[in-house]
């Protein structure tokens, strides 16, 4: 046997090359598009300022419940002539929602292009919205969060969002809504959503082969009978943090694994920290190699995985850590992921785990930037934040220029170990008492 | 559209040692994907070893000869890649996306791992893998709602002794009982170059992958006399339906039916793969238009039905749908029933079928659209069909699945005396 015992070093570089982007004004909206030459499919993609974070607070679900009422049937043709019509095209209507905008897209080959944003437009701009359907399609989206509580998970998440966001606030509210607030819209206030924030004209992003691309076209269809100008988007939001660490237990009878949330406020996404606070994140539970997920998976077997980042949006952003470990080792699992937060913050990260982080982010843009669809939720990036057309490439020089003590600072300055909730999903019953004796902060019961 | 599912350069070589290496120029990125194929997965299992190349899969990021312990993590993510692994009823395949400049790590990491594993197999690192995969068996199917359908539903399907009768997750007890030497002789017999394909697709040439692939691969010795799985190609007919109850703490009643339809890469199969999309992919699939929309029995999102890709025994065609708010389970397995029974009565007509191949035509595309996708298809078609080329053939073949073909298949297949399997979830009623 003789295999090369000596690891082999890089070739020359061949740095990657955020594709050409082409914004454009046209019929009243704006058109950004990425051209990549030869690609056989093509995305086309509606951005609209209609995010969970222009829900009213109570309303909670309104966009999601929105999104389905879509496809029930338009001003043109009902629900089945409509899924027909789009589905023949070999696509389907895509729809997604954050706490910034609402998108709805399609991936067809670059040939039916058109005519599925004709479709996309159509659902869009003229959605029947039958009170009958919209009723109906409310109660299926509560039944299907309904389902969706029923794993481990979403209640967890709900109640660290609302202990360190707060539940008066929108963004201490699931994004999606729940069971209960989704059960409570009534037709109205879909309707009044609709024409509040689905007739502007809003971003269309396209990503595909813009030889055989018509973008002057594609915005007329998608801006037609469009109206209405952008509307103020809101500063970022103060969010205090707790001056204390809380457990707070969820009860989950019969649970062969307790689900872990752990998180505090953090930064909104135009933080000059936004970098190195993100590489900090990456080294602490951002990769596979990360220190938490080295430490309960690879050394302690506790879990399947485990990871924790920070995320942004406009207004505001949170840590957070998130797993699923099993019972019997809850409590020294949890103690092990608060005792990497607390040396991450105190001692920094090191220049080999660094090295990793930044070469990993860096390279993922090359990597992970392939298909129509990865370059167009790129774009919505740029759109959603205001970043110049070379964002990517200087996102990369940035990353690879970070070093130990900028990524150590942002480490100690956005997290906070004293600050954490800990939120366990789990069976009470057994865990409680450990949970107790761990010493990390008072235990309390969830109650919904 | 071009006429052949896969219009990119493919070149092929054999090592002297039996490794078929696979390339496919591409140099629109400066990425590549690089993808190892292994003929071996949960059907070469015996009784008492089920779950055990699962678990092996897990140790071969362990380290090896050459690379310490999650070194090869740490090498591949420190290059900017992205990697993983997955392992299968019918083989475990494992890869990695790295910037172009990159590919010769990635093939050292992989020729290390394939040729000089079992010396660094440390029953410390056993120990913990087996409780890593024992957290993500209670992940993945034991704590969420229905979890355990598809365990369920492989032994119903395939009687004691087929490779397909039990999950490649594998039972606790098996994995309890998992010893070193197992896994050792585990990596010396299948684990060898003519056991293997590796495939490299995107920025680079056949010329430099296959010096590179003689440089790194060649010296590992082949390991004559593999042994095969058990046969799986004919499942004798129990000429009944089976049908499984299970009282659980699910949110809703639910309901799989299932058949044996032909293995992954036939004619026939490519009729089931219409057949699924006709019958449960979309809104316009006759699951959702019947179940969902009409009777609104179903919950339009939890309803459809797939193949599942499985080359070496009949592979399985899954329909399932979960019941709305006061629909009992017994209402929702009738109406499934009903439209799984009318694909072989009512036929299909030519808007459904343009549907359904319009839909496929963009799967397929999708999953040509990155490097990895292209590799592990070349991977799978080189492995299992001794062609990488062979991929073209796959979506020309489902356009040219008729209506006549989906009507006779049904008929011949998917009919209730025709082993139907059909599993149905109650929630337990609640004392509080």
């Amino acid at each position: 046997m003789t295999l090369i015992t000596e690891r082999p070093g890089p070739g020359a570089a061949r740095p990657y090359r955020f594709p050409q982007v082409v914004r454009r004004a046209v019929a009243g909206g704006q058109v950004v598009a990425a051209h990549l030459p030869g690609q056989s499919l093509a995305v086309a993609l509606l951005l609209l300022d209609a995010g969970a974070g222009r829900e009213p607070v109570g309303k909670e679900g309104l966009g999601a419940v929105l999104a389905k009422a879509l496809e029930e049937g338009t001003a043109q043709r009902d629900a089945t002539a409509y899924a027909l019509a789009v589905e023949a095209l070999g696509t389907e209507l895509v729809t997604a929602l954050d706490w910034d905008s609402f998108q709805v897209s399609v991936q067809v080959p670059v040939d039916r292009l058109s005519a599925a944003v004709e479709l996309l437009a159509e659902a869009v701009r003229t959605p029947k919205l039958d009170p009958a359907d919209v009723l109906r399609v409310r109660d299926d989206e509560a039944t299907a969060l309904r389902m969706d509580w029923a794993n481990p998970g979403p209640r967890a998440d709900a109640v660290l969002r609302g202990d360190i966001f707060g539940t008066d606030n929108r963004w201490g509210r699931p994004m999606y809504g729940d069971p209960v607030s989704v059960a409570a819209l009534d037709v109205d206030d879909v309707t009044v959503f609709h024409s509040e924030w689905f007739i502007r004209p809003g971003t269309l992003v396209i990503a595909g082969d813009l030889d055989r691309i018509d973008l002057d076209a594609l915005g007329a269809t998608a801006f037609a009978g469009a109206g209405g100008g952008p509307v103020e988007k809101g500063g970022p939001v103060e969010v205090p943090r707790h001056d204390r660490r809380r457990i707070i237990l969820v009860d989950r009878p019969g649970s062969v694994q307790s689900t872990l949330r752990l998180g505090h406020p953090s930064p909104h996404r135009a933080h000059p920290d936004h970098v190195p606070m993100s590489l900090a994140g990456t080294v602490l539970g951002g990769a596979f190699t990360s220190r938490l997920n080295h430490l309960l998976r690879e050394v302690h077997g506790y879990t399947y995985g485990i990871r924790g980042d920070f995320a942004s949006s406009r207004r505001f952003g949170r840590f957070a850590i998130s797993s699923g470990v099993q019972t019997a080792v809850t409590a020294p699992a949890l103690v092990e992921a608060v005792g990497e937060v607390s040396r991450t913050r105190s001692e920094g990260v090191t220049e080999d785990e660094l090295a990793v982080a930044r070469f990993w982010r860096a390279g993922q843009l090359s990597v992970e930037l392939q298909t129509p669809r990865a370059i167009a939720s790129a774009l919505t990036t740029l759109v959603v934040h205001d970043l110049p057309d070379d964002y990517h490439a200087r996102l990369r020089e940035s990353l690879l220029a970070a070093d130990v003590e900028q990524v150590s600072a942002a480490a100690s300055a956005h997290l906070h170990p004293d600050s954490l909730t800990l939120v366990v999903e789990g069976d009470a019953a057994i865990i409680r008492d450990e949970l107790v004796a761990t010493g990390l902060g008072e235990v309390v019961d969830h109650t919904p | 559209m071009p006429d052949s599912g896969y219009p990119w350069p493919i070149e092929t070589t054999r090592l002297d040692n039996g490794l078929r290496v696979v390339v496919s120029e591409d140099r629109t990125a400066p990425a590549i994907a690089v993808n190892l194929w292994y003929d071996v997965g949960s059907r070469h299992e015996p009784a008492g070893q089920t779950g055990f190349a699962h678990l092996f899969e897990h140790l071969m990021f362990e380290g090896s000869v050459n690379v310490a312990k999650t070194e090869h993590m740490k090498l591949i993510q420190g290059s900017g890649g992205s990697l993983n692994a997955t392992t299968n009823p019918d083989r475990t395949n494992y890869f990695e996306t790295v910037p172009a400049e990159h590919l010769e790590l990635a093939l050292w990491l992989e020729a290390d791992r394939m040729g000089g594993l079992v010396p660094a197999l440390t029953q410390e690192t056993l120990d913990n893998q087996r409780e890593v995969v024992k957290n993500e068996r209670r992940q993945r199917y034991e704590n969420v709602p229905y979890g355990d359908a598809w365990l369920r539903l492989l032994p119903l399907l395939y009687p004691p002794g087929h490779p397909y009768h039990h999950a490649t997750i594998g039972s606790m007890a098996d994995l309890n009982a998992a010893g070193l030497p197992t896994f050792q002789a585990f990596h010396e017999t299948y684990y060898a170059p003519n056991n293997a394909v590796l495939t490299v697709v995107g920025d680079t040439t056949a010329a430099e992958v296959f010096a590179l692939a003689d440089k790194y691969f060649g010296a590992i010795p082949p390991r004559a006399d593999i042994p095969a799985a058990p046969d799986g190609r004919t499942v004798p007919t129990a000429g009944r339906p089976a049908v499984e109850t299970v009282t659980a703490d699910v949110p809703a009643p639910r309901v799989y039916v299932a058949h044996r339809t032909q293995p992954f890469g036939t004619p026939g199969y490519d009729v089931a793969t219409v057949l699924a999309t006709v019958l449960g992919s979309g809104r316009g699939s006759r699951l959702y238009q019947r179940l969902a929309d009409g009777e609104r029995i179903a919950q339009p999102d939890l309803v459809g039905a797939y193949g599942v890709d499985l080359a070496h025994a009949p592979a399985p065609l899954i329909a399932t749908a979960t019941a709305r708010p006061g629909v009992t389970v017994e209402r929702l397995r009738d109406g499934l029933a009903e439209v799984v029974d009318e694909l072989s009565t009512v036929p299909v007509t030519a808007a459904e079928l343009d549907r359904a191949k319009a839909l496929l035509s963009t799967m397929w595309w999708r999953q040509m659209s990155t490097v990895e996708g292209r590799a592990d298809t070349l991977g799978r078609y080189a492995t299992q069909f001794g062609d990488p080329a062979k991929a073209g053939e796959r979506l020309p073949g489902w356009l040219a699945v008729t209506a006549e073909q989906i009507a006779e298949q049904a008929a011949e297949l998917l009919r209730t005396e025709h082993d139907r399997v059909t599993l149905c979830y109650v929630p337990e009623e609640k004392t509080a």
